[in-house]
């Protein structure tokens, strides 16, 4: 019988990816009222933070310790 | 088995098998989806229905005659369309004789803002701006109207010249009285 692998991420890990989820909504709300405000500059820079926490996020999901290991 | 578990075939042992690691990579994969929504912000070209063009103001590319100046008393407005036909906006004469344009894109949920003679009012949530510089002043718009730059030329005809910036919340100017809260309390 084939055995799944289960590797529980921790709680901490779980919260903080929450926790970047929550930034991102900010952000995107944030970015959109200041774009229809017609202020495009600030997009660059919400875009680099965005995708770092995109990157964080993802790294947390498939690589973050597992319970157990 | 009953009747309601050959409707809904959920198993409850299937369902108890997303892990706190599945709902972190769902997670991550919506955060990925906010990114991506941020980088089409800034690749779009064109701007945002109800946005101005750009930050650097008014621009003389798009002038659009609308009408003789005289055409309007007070009180009075137009209607006019300035980027495309799609872009619909208001022109007005203020009771103090001045003429003011905005975008007619109510900035809570787009329906079209209408002129009652003191104020520009989003009859679907009943919203009101005050003219001025189109600040919110009731209801649940939060954002000022987008203004419309105009120029009074020789021939006495008004033309439509671009975008304003929007004007900065802390030089707001007083909000006029709300004509139905004159009604309730006479």
């Amino acid at each position: 019988m084939k055995r799944v692998r289960r590797t529980q991420m921790t709680g901490a890990a779980l919260v903080f990816t929450i926790f970047v989820a929550a930034i991102q909504l900010y952000l995107f709300e944030t970015v959109l009222g200041s774009v229809l405000d017609g202020q495009r500059g600030l997009l660059p820079g919400a875009f680099a933070v965005s995708a770092v926490l995109t990157l964080v996020a993802l790294y947390l999901a498939f690589k973050a310790p597992g319970l157990d290991r | 088995m009953a009747h309601w578990k050959d409707a809904f075939p959920i198993d409850l042992a299937e369902e108890s098998r997303h892990s706190r690691r599945e709902f972190a990579r769902f997670l991550a994969l919506v955060s990925a989806g906010f990114t991506a929504g941020i980088g089409y912000l800034w690749a779009r070209r064109t701007p945002l229905e109800g946005a101005p063009e750009s930050e650097g103001g008014a621009g003389h590319d798009h002038a659009v005659a609308i009408c003789a100046a005289s055409d309007l008393r007070p009180g009075q407005s137009r209607l006019f369309a300035f980027r495309d036909p799609h872009d619909k906006c208001i022109l007005v004469r203020t009771p103090h004789g001045a003429l003011k344009a905005y975008r007619q894109t109510c900035t809570h949920l787009g329906c079209a803002v209408r002129w009652d003679g003191a104020r520009l009012e989003c009859p679907c949530h009943v919203g009101f701006f005050e003219v001025e510089q189109g600040f919110p002043v009731q209801g649940p718009p939060s954002r000022p109207l987008g203004g419309i730059a105009l120029e009074v030329r020789e021939d006495g005809m008004v033309w439509a010249l671009g975008d304003l910036p929007k004007p900065n919340a802390t030089g707001s100017v007083a909000a006029l009285p709300c004509p139905r809260e004159k009604g309730g309390a006479a």
